[in-house]
């Protein structure tokens, strides 16, 4: 069969991998029938592309296509685990729209596309009745994030009259303000000190897949990944900030976790804390460090969209009145969430034998390099969220018999294959997490 | 890759092999029979034992090369100049705690079958297991400090997975948390140590170059260690989590701390042994540790209620001492003290409740209690207000929890609930500002959940 060869270059892959997922909202939005296959199909669609363009690209420098394929992944994931009450029209067509608008982000090598994918992931979670959370500090986050952005492009334009990221090699992108406004627009939308409060509220106060989508999109790591480290090479001297704000934020949030009883709140506070590290991995401008935070940006971006699926699952089946406050026992009830939950958990604070523990072996060697005092918070850090995940495990899985109720569907043959699969990741780039560093 | 490196592999592999595969299969919806699992069992670690065994033959017989066999797989991963090898080694100081490991893990199996026949978690305990000892064995052949804290870690977490076996009730999930909380502390010890022998000797490996630290930096790198090893062995100041850890089934008890898991930290000792020679202040205070943890033990053993605490304290006294022999530098009577020490708890633990049981049957025959409380050493050797005063300090087991909890645990808590105070407080002053000057309006407050 005569297939073009044009169907396997680069643009058009990438244009099928963004444009299909915001083609198949569309439809969605008008067809309202079949909602979960057609976004099955539409991430299917995703992954497939993004898995050529990742073998097209040169080993060692395809972070994005490999970020690319993760988050189709991710997503497809995220619909089979969608709960059927929370599968609505607008749930999928919002996921879906959040997909292609990611996928644009990472395949961006434009200012202004970036910003315009910017924008359109932080859209359903501005819009009221969307995806937007019930109070008003994610609003602000994200608004600020996205002007700061704007107006740093703005001044990196002005200053080199070009936007396209390659074009930007090799000049002296900007001054200092571009730079401060990128640093806002990364601590605003990561959620860094001291504008860390946003990331509980959302999560506690918008539906919890998309807003683990939304986090998980890690276009703060991005912007630092993307423009900042290799484009401000003379602001050697404020680079150190951004990793001083970002430990600080590990540790912060960690010391909140140990004390939070929310469990949507709490388990945001892991993850911002463990994501923390990400930034700080590419801030130590050591080989192992980058590297660390590149395998630790898979292994949060995996395990806790994970633990956010479970969560909700469970309050989907136990009702949204989970805490840590008490034991819940629902292990009993449902032992094959508890334990995903166990090994995602885990695997985020860098249980052997999954890639979290490489990532953070690498992060910790990297940390240390580059920082050796603030570096010994990060272990720090790790340890307290280790506690507080482990918590939160046993309030809600275990310490109780219920006698209360006597069904209680553990997960259902759909979410168990799904959590299945990522749990195989995690345990095999784990025990071979060469495969991982190498891109 | 000869035949003993293949023999090697396979006796560390194996578990672990043997654990994913059962896990994956029940992930998925199927679930062994307990006949099944127990042959399994059985077989798995009848071949380790054998493989150790010819591993033993070929280690110490004369004819043989080398005094050690070694796997090595390259890097398990790389970046830059730095690498994690991926090396296993069986020598004359891993190979008695290999054998103690592989033996006593399959006798712990085959009395489990019995000991927990229909019980409701039959599965997980012999999951646990199985991946207990794959990470105890992966830690003692492992050729590196890097590889060696791998398996260290899966000890842990099984260790804590198995105190909270029960876990309808509450309190052996609380003392789980306790342990794991410990356990994560003191781990820090061990990664900022390995990297710092990467950081000043090149290598955390003791295969091929032992790092070489002097002066002020092997003193760093074995306080680190020893900070990891303390909380492993609970030593003085982290002995509380040992009768917590009792919540466990009794063979769990046995296997974790009264044989493997609480000799862990020695080993980790044993291991950076070359390292504590170039330190006199370090060897110093392992033996004020262990001399700390040894009358603690002895004295909070003596006044407890019931019989696996008693014996908990009894393996944490002689733990003590060995931490004691192994900072005079002591090494081979270290290992000979703990493999007594842990073959003799074993059989102690799976006794215990049978004991137990024989003791109730001979006082009902005899319709009175055969227990005597006649004058004990203490009597002779303090003054009676003293007594008090010692009783008091051993039956809270030296206060040890108390200080943990006042100084580390509690301040913890209410830093968090402070953090959490200054956070609403923001809210509250900023909403009312925001409130007034926002075009749109948010009705929510913090804490209403969304879907």
């Amino acid at each position: 069969m005569f297939v073009p060869e044009s169907i396997f270059r680069t643009p058009f892959l990438t244009a099928i991998s963004v444009a299909v997922p915001w083609a198949a909202a569309a439809l969605v939005v008008v067809y309202r029938q079949h909602l979960r296959v057609i976004a099955c199909v539409a991430a299917l669609v995703s992954i497939s592309a993004s898995a050529v363009l990742l073998g097209e690209a040169p080993k060692g420098n395809s972070l994005y296509q490999a970020l690319m394929l993760l988050f189709s992944c991710l997503t497809f994931g995220a619909m089979l685990l969608l709960a059927r009450r929370d599968c609505t029209v607008g749930t999928i067509a919002g996921i879906l729209f959040l997909l292609g608008s990611t996928l644009l982000a990472y395949s961006s090598e434009n200012l202004l596309v970036l910003f315009a994918a910017w924008i359109l992931t932080v859209l359903p979670f501005m819009w009221p009745g969307w995806f937007r959370a019930r109070t008003w500090r994610p609003f602000v986050g994200l608004l600020v994030s996205s002007c700061a952005l704007a107006l740093a492009i703005g001044l990196i334009s002005s200053a080199t009259g070009v936007v396209a990221i390659d074009g930007l090699r090799g000049r002296s992108p900007g001054s200092v303000g571009a730079f401060a406004l990128l640093l806002i627009a990364v601590i605003c939308r990561k959620g860094i000190l001291p504008v860390q409060a946003w990331v509980a509220d959302a999560a506690e106060g918008g539906p919890a897949i998309p807003t683990a989508l939304l986090f998980n999109g890690h276009f703060g790591a991005l912007l630092v990944a993307k423009v900042i480290v290799p484009f401000f090479p003379d602001m050697d001297s404020l680079f150190p900030i951004l990793s001083y704000l970002a430990i600080g934020t590990a540790v912060y949030v960690a010391i909140r976790a140990l004390g939070e009883n929310s469990p949507r709140r709490l388990l945001s506070f892991v993850a911002l804390s463990q994501s923390a590290c990400i930034l700080s991995g590419l801030e130590s401008r050591t080989a192992q460090g980058i590297a660390g935070a590149q395998v630790h940006w898979f292994v949060v971006t995996v395990s806790t969209a994970a633990l956010f699926g479970i969560l909700r699952l469970l309050e989907v089946r136990f009702g949204e009145n989970l805490t840590a406050s008490k034991h819940l026992g629902l292990a009993e009830h449902a032992p094959r969430l508890a334990v995903s939950f166990a090994i995602f958990g885990l695997a985020l604070v860098g249980l052997p034998g999954t890639l979290g523990f490489c990532s953070q072996d690498l992060l910790i060697h990297g940390m240390l390099t580059s920082h050796p005092l603030t570096g010994l918070l990060l272990p720090i850090a790790t340890a307290m969220n280790a506690v507080s995940i482990f918590r939160l495990f046993t309030r809600l899985f275990l310490g109780k018999h219920r006698t209360g109720f006597t069904v209680m569907a553990d997960a259902l043959p759909r979410e168990r294959w799904i959590l299945a699969a990522g749990i195989l990741f995690v345990v095999l780039s784990g025990l071979f997490p060469n495969a991982i560093v190498a891109y | 890759m000869s035949l003993w490196q293949a023999i090697l592999a396979f006796v560390v592999t194996a578990p672990g092999i043997v654990f994913g595969t059962f896990s994956l299969l029940w992930l998925l919806g199927w679930a062994p029979t307990e006949r099944l699992l127990s042959r399994i069992t059985g077989l798995t670690f009848s071949a380790s034992t054998l493989g150790i065994a010819a591993l033993v033959w070929r280690v110490t017989s004369p004819l043989s090369g080398p005094a050690a066999v070694t796997v090595a797989f390259g890097s398990w991963f790389a970046v830059g100049d730095y690498h994690f090898p991926l090396v296993l080694i069986a020598d004359r100081l891993s190979l008695p705690f290999l054998a103690l490991a592989a033996v006593l893990s399959g006798l712990i199996g085959q009395f489990s079958v019995t000991y927990l026949h229909r019980e409701a978690g039959f599965l997980r305990f012999f999951l646990l297991l199985h991946l207990f000892a794959f990470g105890s064995l992966l830690a003692f052949a492992a050729g590196s400090f890097d590889l060696l804290a791998a398996g260290w870690e899966i000890v842990g977490i099984t260790s804590v997975l198995l105190i909270g076996f029960f876990q309808l009730r509450p309190a052996p999930v609380e003392n789980g948390l306790r342990v794991f909380g410990v356990y994560r502390a003191c781990d820090i010890g061990l990664l900022v140590g390995i990297f710092a022998m990467h950081h000043w000797a090149g290598t955390a490996s003791f295969y091929g170059s032992f790092p070489v630290l002097t002066g002020t930096r092997a003193v760093i790198v074995c306080l680190l260690l020893l900070l990891a090893a303390s909380g492993k062995a609970a030593q003085v100041p982290f002995s509380g989590w040992l009768p917590r850890a009792m919540e466990g089934p009794t063979p769990s008890s046995a296997i974790f701390y009264g044989a493997i898991s609480i000799h862990a930290g020695a080993y980790l000792l044993l291991r950076a042994a070359p390292l504590l020679a170039r330190s006199a202040l370090a060897s110093a205070i392992v033996i004020l540790i262990g001399l700390a943890t040894a009358v603690q033990g002895a004295a909070a053993g003596r006044v407890s209620a019931d019989a696996k605490t008693s014996l908990a304290y009894a393996t944490l006294t002689q733990v003590g001492i060995v931490f004691i022999e192994i900072g005079c530098g002591w090494r081979w009577i270290a290992v000979a003290h703990i493999l007594g020490n842990a073959t003799v708890r074993t059989m102690q633990f799976l006794r215990a409740p049978s004991m137990l049981h024989d003791y109730h049957q001979m006082h009902s025959a005899i319709g009175d209690d055969v227990s005597t409380t006649d004058k004990q050493i203490e009597d002779l050797l303090l003054p009676d207000r003293l007594q008090l005063w010692f009783y008091r300090w051993a039956f809270d087991r030296g206060h040890l929890d108390t200080i943990l909890d006042r100084w580390v645990v509690d301040p913890l808590i209410q830093c968090s609930a402070y953090l959490g105070k200054l956070d609403r407080t923001g809210i509250r002053w900023a909403t009312v500002r925001f409130r007034n000057m926002a075009p749109i309006s948010f009705k929510g407050r913090a804490g209403q959940r969304g879907g």
